[in-house]
């Protein structure tokens, strides 16, 4: 019997390092906040509600086995607030944490703890959520701290000196992680700033040597005088580029896993309809147009079919598709050739 | 400011997820108490009321804002009040608290460059739009402040709010019973969860808590929460609070990859003689010698009351314990130990005891110690954890160091009545089938000794201790 009840509890995940099926629920509602594309609370609650997340407590658990499993969700949902996660991503979390804290079946509460050496990046995260005006998730994170619902200590986990059992390595969701980069790290506001000032200051040296005092002699034109300007566009462009390139590579995932699953088969489906929707538009039009136009060249021809068809006909599902399948080099070289940035990619 | 001196003193680690660099407890404590507010350190039974207007100065927001955001955000209970007859404002009111539509996105996008906006991402934001009450009957009660009395700790369900106050997250109304996972659940977790308890469900025969468990949760649980009748005795605000666990010097192939332990919570500003009183261990209860013709002065020759030395050593410092005249410095024979041949263990001191507090320690999380006592009774010491004192936690200094669990031990039975735990072992004893034999007091007088208390054939008893006896 004994035997018996240790595999449930370990099935339950009280006598394991997480709580199974949990980091896959977590991270499946905040793609979609993140999908959302925003920060509000209130889509948050929505989504929350869809999945009716506040059930993730239920089940016959005993009060000892509740407070694990408990500790081990919070645990779990405090990862994605701290970086390298995205804001949105945090933003979400805190949601989650807050939701996760108030649903809880224990008595009393099981607190959501917080190290010290994370403590300055919290804070800095809610001064951003105040500057930027997200009211509600400064708002939820102060009623989180007056609920007193956090545990103030010195490192994030327990510590045992258990040299024998694995410590896992945490994976970390990519699609959540923030886009930073070297380009980011590199180039920030304060180093834009500076260099303006710096280009200030140098043009008026330049000024003030010079025999003329309010134009710089020519002499002296050494550099690129939009040198900072040019610099602050190839790096807003690359931002750009980067998160164009997120989105596709989720957007790409999605297909996938949408292919992965049974849908497989309705999807494929559907596909082939459209395929076969598009052909037969195409066959129609072609055939309305040599009817219409049986004289006109080819090229006339041609022309008559994009014009009236839009974008939306015969061409744009194939070339979604292609460009969903492998987003990166596709968008590379678009953004490469278009925008002139090479330098910076590499 | 504070900011970068608390990433300059926080903890980290020496070893990955292991154990941390040194440091001193005390500059933790101050550190945290720096960083937070008297709300987030309060101890206060109920937490502090909320005001519309303290948000708003808090955040730099309007006030309306805030009495918005009270309306949006509040979900866990009262989600569905209605506010002192304001009806739902309209969208383009609400929309103000949320201007600023670039700065936004900017902060969406994470910090960049300034005015890193781009511009087919202008507006991802729906505002603050308010909640869509559903007025069912009247508001439900307005609780001061979001916080209702602590019910009482019971064992098994948690009590729930009412219905009333369970907003519409917690809504339909089929999945009432936390027990009952849903059916038609779309979350992982509770699949896989419904079928480990329904395995379970069926391996199972006597379905309830064994006494291990009854046993470890109310370990756990008893001082949750408590507080001293006399204020004095109340912990202070910002205290720092360390989990520790002892582990037992048994080293039994059975323990071979899981050691027994003992944990214990204990207070920043304790002294570490506290602790070491706290920890309870048989060879302190040891009685030496042969008691077969005076049984009844044997509990005079327990070894605590004997030898009261014992050290614990942290970071290259013996702690000795040195309250009593008769205390000796156990840790002199490993210091010259060390020192007589540059065994490579530094410069290793020896210091008092009863003078230091754990805020005084400079220590590693995680790190294994020691504690030694009855001359080489030795205990492995690991600080798992420190924190700050929680108002959940029990305020009672009195009660510290707390004990929160503890190893349940087999313990060895009286060889007659086979009831209860031995407190004799016999040798060489005619009267015994066993040598050795164990005996339970009352056996062991009886089987031993006539009316009078006159010994009875030939035997040797020695006073057992049984390792399970803190059970």
């Amino acid at each position: 019997m004994r035997a018996g009840l240790g595999a449930a509890a370990g099935e339950l995940g009280a006598g394991m390092s997480s709580v199974p099926g949990l980091q896959a629920d977590c991270e499946e509602l905040l793609g979609a906040f993140q999908e959302a594309d925003t920060v509000r609370f209130e889509r948050f609650a929505e989504l929350w509600r869809e999945r009716r997340f506040h059930t993730i407590f239920y089940g016959r658990i005993r009060a000892l086995e509740r407070n694990k499993l408990t500790k081990k969700t919070l645990e779990l949902a405090q990862q994605y607030f701290l970086p390298p996660y995205a804001f949105q991503i945090r933003v979400g979390a805190l949601y989650l944490l807050y939701g996760l804290y108030s649903t809880q079946l224990c008595q009393p509460k099981q607190k959501i703890r917080i190290a010290l050496k994370d403590w300055p990046e919290i804070q800095r995260f809610q001064q951003d959520l105040i500057d930027s005006q997200h009211y509600d998730a400064a708002y939820i994170f102060r009623t989180l701290r007056l609920a007193r619902a956090f545990h103030f200590t010195a490192m994030p986990k327990l510590l045992n000196y258990r040299t024998k059992k694995k410590i896992q390595e945490n994976e970390f969701k990519e699609e959540f992680k923030d886009p930073s980069n070297r380009v980011n790290s590199l180039i920030t506001n304060d180093v834009l700033e500076e260099l303006m000032n710096i280009h200030d200051h140098y043009q008026k040296m330049k000024c003030v040597i010079s025999a003329d005092k309010s134009q710089p002699d020519k002499a002296l034109s050494l550099i690129k005088d939009e040198f900072v300007v040019n610099l602050k566009d190839l790096t807003l462009e690359h931002q750009e580029w980067q998160q164009n390139r997120m989105k596709l590579f989720l957007n790409a995932k999605e297909t996938d896993e949408m292919s992965n699953k049974k849908e497989e088969g309705t999807l494929l489906e559907s596909e082939g309809s459209e395929r076969a929707n598009a052909l037969a538009r195409i066959k129609y039009r072609s055939y309305s147009a040599v009817v219409e136009a049986s004289k006109s060249r080819r090229h006339r021809q041609v022309k008559l079919e994009s014009s009236e068809s839009g974008s939306n006909y015969g061409k744009s599902p194939n070339r979604n598709k292609k460009t969903s399948r492998r987003p990166q080099p596709a968008r590379r070289r678009d953004s490469l050739e278009i925008k002139g940035i090479s330098p910076l990619h590499s | 400011m504070a900011a970068v001196e608390a990433a300059g003193t926080a903890p980290d680690y020496e070893a990955a997820e292991l154990y941390t660099r040194a440091f001193r407890l005390g500059a933790l404590g101050r550190c945290w108490r720096q960083q937070l507010g008297p709300p987030d350190l309060s101890l206060a039974a109920e937490a502090a009321a909320e005001t519309d207007a303290a948000v708003a100065a808090e955040l730099g927001c309007a006030a309306e804002t805030a009495a918005e955001l009270r309306a949006v955000c509040r979900w866990p209970r009262g989600r569905r009040r209605a506010r002192g007859g304001g009806g739902p404002r309209s969208p383009a009111e609400s929309r103000g608290s949320c201007r600023g539509s670039c700065r936004a996105c900017a902060a969406v996008c994470g910090p960049g460059p300034a005015g890193a906006c781009p511009p087919g991402a202008a507006q991802p934001e729906e505002g603050l739009k308010p909640p869509a009450f559903s007025r069912r009957g009247v508001a439900a009660p307005v609780l001061a402040g979001g916080c209702r009395p602590r019910p009482p700790l019971v064992q098994g369900r948690p009590p729930r709010a009412g219905g009333s106050s369970i907003d519409m997250l917690m809504s339909s109304d089929k999945e009432k019973d936390p027990d009952v996972i849903p059916e038609d659940s779309s979350l992982l977790t509770l699949r896989i969860r419904k079928k480990a308890l329904e395995r379970r469900e069926e391996t199972i025969i006597v379905d309830r808590a064994c006494r291990q468990e009854t046993l470890a949760y109310e370990m756990e649980s008893h001082a949750i929460g408590k507080r001293p009748d006399n204020p004095t005795d109340l912990v202070e605000e910002g205290e720092l609070l360390l989990t520790l666990n002892i582990f037992y010097p048994v080293i039994f192939q059975k323990h071979k990859d899981h050691k027994p332990y003992q944990t214990v919570l204990v207070l920043g500003s304790q002294k570490l003689t506290e602790l070491r009183d706290s920890i309870s261990c048989v060879s302190d209860f040891q009685i030496g010698g042969e008691f077969s013709s005076q049984p009844d002065q044997a509990p005079e020759h327990i070894s605590k009351d004997l030898y009261k030395s014992a050290f614990f050593y942290f970071e290259g410092i013996f702690y000795n314990d040195k309250r009593y005249p008769e205390c000796r410095d156990l840790s002199r024979t490993i210091i010259e130990w060390s020192e007589s041949h540059d065994r490579g263990y530094g410069n290793l001191q020896s210091v008092k005891m009863e003078d230091y507090t754990f805020n005084d320690l400079s220590l590693k999380i995680g790190f294994p110690y020691l504690f030694c006592h009855q001359g080489d009774c030795e205990h492995i010491v690991i600080i798992t954890d420190i924190r700050l004192i929680h108002h959940d936690d029990c305020l009672d200094r009195n009660l510290y160091p707390l004990l929160i669990k503890k190893h349940w031990l087999c313990t060895r039975k009286c060889f007659v009545c086979k009831m209860y735990t031995a407190r004799w072992v016999t040798n060489k004893d005619s009267l015994a089938p066993e040598d050795p034999c164990f005996f339970c007091d009352v056996c062991f007088r009886m089987l031993h000794y006539d009316v009078e208390g006159n010994k009875l054939g030939e035997f040797l008893a020695y006073p057992y201790v049984d390792p399970g006896i803190f059970n």
